[in-house]
């Protein structure tokens, strides 16, 4: 008798986890179907797309993608884009984990007052500072340039970014450091040698964060780069696609071009992007 | 212990000169210029008190743009953050069928605001759109939702939600995996059934978590550009204007700086009362173990 309800009761436990998951499944797939909408509908001609929607392509095309590669100019627009997410993520890292170093380190009255001062700009969404940055980058000569994009995300996210830092930096020994400034080492080694490489996580959780924010960043770049100085892929893409109104077969395969780099960055270094965007941020 | 004071100046200075140039000059300056009646092009303007916030609580296309903002984030965090937590929940096992899930919720994450919202403004059409495709397969009359703005509001809200749902995820993974196993083991030993345990012990060690994603979701949905931008464009006649649109068309199109200006600032002092609030009352239920 036992020995049946035992087996029952193991029989209902494995059928509940085999329902569990057939739902985990089918919930994830649902969630991925306007992504296979995307990518099916870029490989079919305009005909077909409002035909059959839904289906895969019956006449696999390459046209859509030769045009939209013509059209858009995406090399250039990945260039723009690379240079000014690259660029803008090394400055607010280098300038933000430098101050949070002397900041948490130091610790006087000054230190205390700088770090308070720092957070102002922590609830400050950059749009606020969108319009009179116009006026400020235009006096400075950096208005419709990439180097006004690059100062303007540099002041628009430091706040985080020194946040994240201040954080972690509290969480390392100050021991480690003390010992190797008796070992006669200065500040920019011990900084540089020492405690950056162990900043890492929170360098991680930076870059993407950051990275993802800039990439993906639409309003300011159509603003403070304008129409002279190169567009990012956002930006490019929003105005070729604007351009097409209802082909949505090329629509997608712009959609597609622009995204498929960082998608397949995404699935290469999931590892990365997953504990990275937290290690720095939750204490673990 | 004497530290080179010239390197502890280099080390601060550069983050501090951005900072102050690039962010707080220009945050004094929409304080500053939300008091004049700056056109963004001539040298000349006057300061003129408080008329541009009197002249907002008259605006009606200001009201509707604070009410479709609210609906926007309203929607968002509760998705965000109840739907979070409970995948966040359910995915919280080691084999590949969440690690599938996990992934699959992520993908939209890396996505641009903008791909996001062309993809699902193909989707939402009402003739030959694919919702309306599905639904014809059931017999079931095409949904138009583009037929009131609040229709529009409430599916772009879901749209953002899908965009950004794996940040928030990830996030609420990682809370859960700091509550120590033991803890589970020793209330399952105790009696409690799954609910409980989720309520008494789940959710309030998940607080560090909720407290980041809900400042997070708050101020993203209260600064929400994008999806509309592409989706509506603010139209049909700024019915779903948000406030960041209507500033920034007030900023560009109608060149009145002073009085985005104005809009952008009350703006800012939403988010900052309603992120006091939400880190106060969610502070408050984190608890020590």
């Amino acid at each position: 008798m036992s020995t049946v309800a035992v087996s029952n009761a193991k029989r209902q436990k494995i059928v509940k986890r085999r329902i569990g998951n057939f739902l985990i499944v089918f919930f994830a797939l649902v969630y991925l179907i306007p992504l296979y909408i995307a990518v099916s509908n870029s490989f079919k001609d305009y005909w077909d797309v409002i035909k059959s929607p839904l289906s895969l392509p019956t006449a696999p095309t390459m046209e859509n993608y030769k045009e939209a590669f013509h059209s858009s100019n995406i090399l250039s627009l990945y260039g723009t884009s690379i240079l000014i997410t690259v660029t803008s993520v090394a400055l607010l890292v280098l300038i933000t984990s430098t101050a949070a170093y002397i900041i948490i380190r130091r610790n006087n009255k000054l230190c205390k007052l700088l770090y308070g001062f720092a957070l102002i700009g922590i609830m400050v969404p950059p749009v606020v500072t969108l319009v009179p940055s116009i006026k400020t980058l235009s006096m400075l000569g950096l208005m419709y340039t990439p180097w006004g994009l690059l100062m303007f995300y540099g002041g628009a996210y430091f706040s985080t970014t020194i946040f994240l830092y201040t954080g972690f930096i509290n969480s390392i020994p100050v021991t480690l450091d003390e010992s190797a400034y008796i070992d006669g080492a200065n500040t920019f080694t011990v900084f540089f040698r020492i405690i950056f490489p162990l900043l890492k996580p929170c360098t991680a959780t930076a870059v993407i964060l950051m990275g993802m924010w800039i990439w993906n960043d639409f309003l300011n770049p159509m603003y403070i780069l304008g129409s002279t100085a190169g567009k990012t892929i956002t930006l490019g893409i929003y105005n070729s696609i604007g351009a097409y109104t209802s082909k949505w077969n090329l629509v997608f395969a712009n959609v597609v071009l622009a995204s498929f780099p960082i998608v397949i960055l995404y699935l290469c270094m999931q590892k990365q992007f997953m504990t990275g965007l937290t290690a720095g941020a939750v204490k673990g | 212990m004497k530290h080179n004071k010239l390197q502890d100046v280099l080390l601060v200075l550069p983050g501090y000169l951005v900072y102050t140039v690039f962010m707080i000059i220009p945050l004094g300056l929409c304080f500053f210029y939300s008091f004049t009646n700056w056109d963004g092009i001539s040298k000349n303007y006057k300061m003129i008190g408080f008329r541009n916030f009197e002249r907002l609580f008259q605006d009606a296309s200001f009201f509707n743009a604070l009410k479709v903002t609210l609906i926007i984030t309203v929607i968002t965090v509760l998705i965000y953050n109840v739907l979070g937590v409970l995948l966040a929940v359910v995915l919280n096992r080691k084999n590949r069928v969440c690690a599938f899930a996990k992934s699959a919720i992520f993908v939209p994450t890396v996505l641009s605001s903008v791909v996001v919202a062309f993809i699902w403004s193909y989707i939402m059409q009402t003739d030959g759109g694919v919702i309306n495709t599905i639904l014809g397969i059931f017999g079931i009359p095409p949904v138009d939702f583009y037929d009131s703005p609040t229709h529009t509001i409430v599916m772009i809200s879901i749209i953002i939600s899908w965009n950004g749902l794996g940040l928030f995820l990830v996030i609420y993974m990682a809370t859960l995996n700091t509550i120590p196993p033991e803890l589970m083991e020793a209330a399952e030993v105790d009696g409690a059934n799954s609910v409980q345990r989720f309520f008494k012990i789940t959710l309030p060690l998940m607080m560090p978590g909720i407290t980041i994603n809900s400042v997070l979701s708050l101020a993203g949905g209260l600064k929400q550009y994008d999806h509309v931008k592409v989706i509506t464009g603010g139209g049909p006649g700024g019915a779903t204007q948000t406030i960041t649109l209507l500033s920034v068309e007030k900023a560009f199109s109608y060149n009145r700086r002073g009085y985005s200006s104005a809009i952008i600032l009350v703006l800012f002092i939403l988010i900052v009362i309603v992120s006091v609030i939400q880190i106060s009352i969610t502070k408050k239920r984190e608890v020590e173990y």
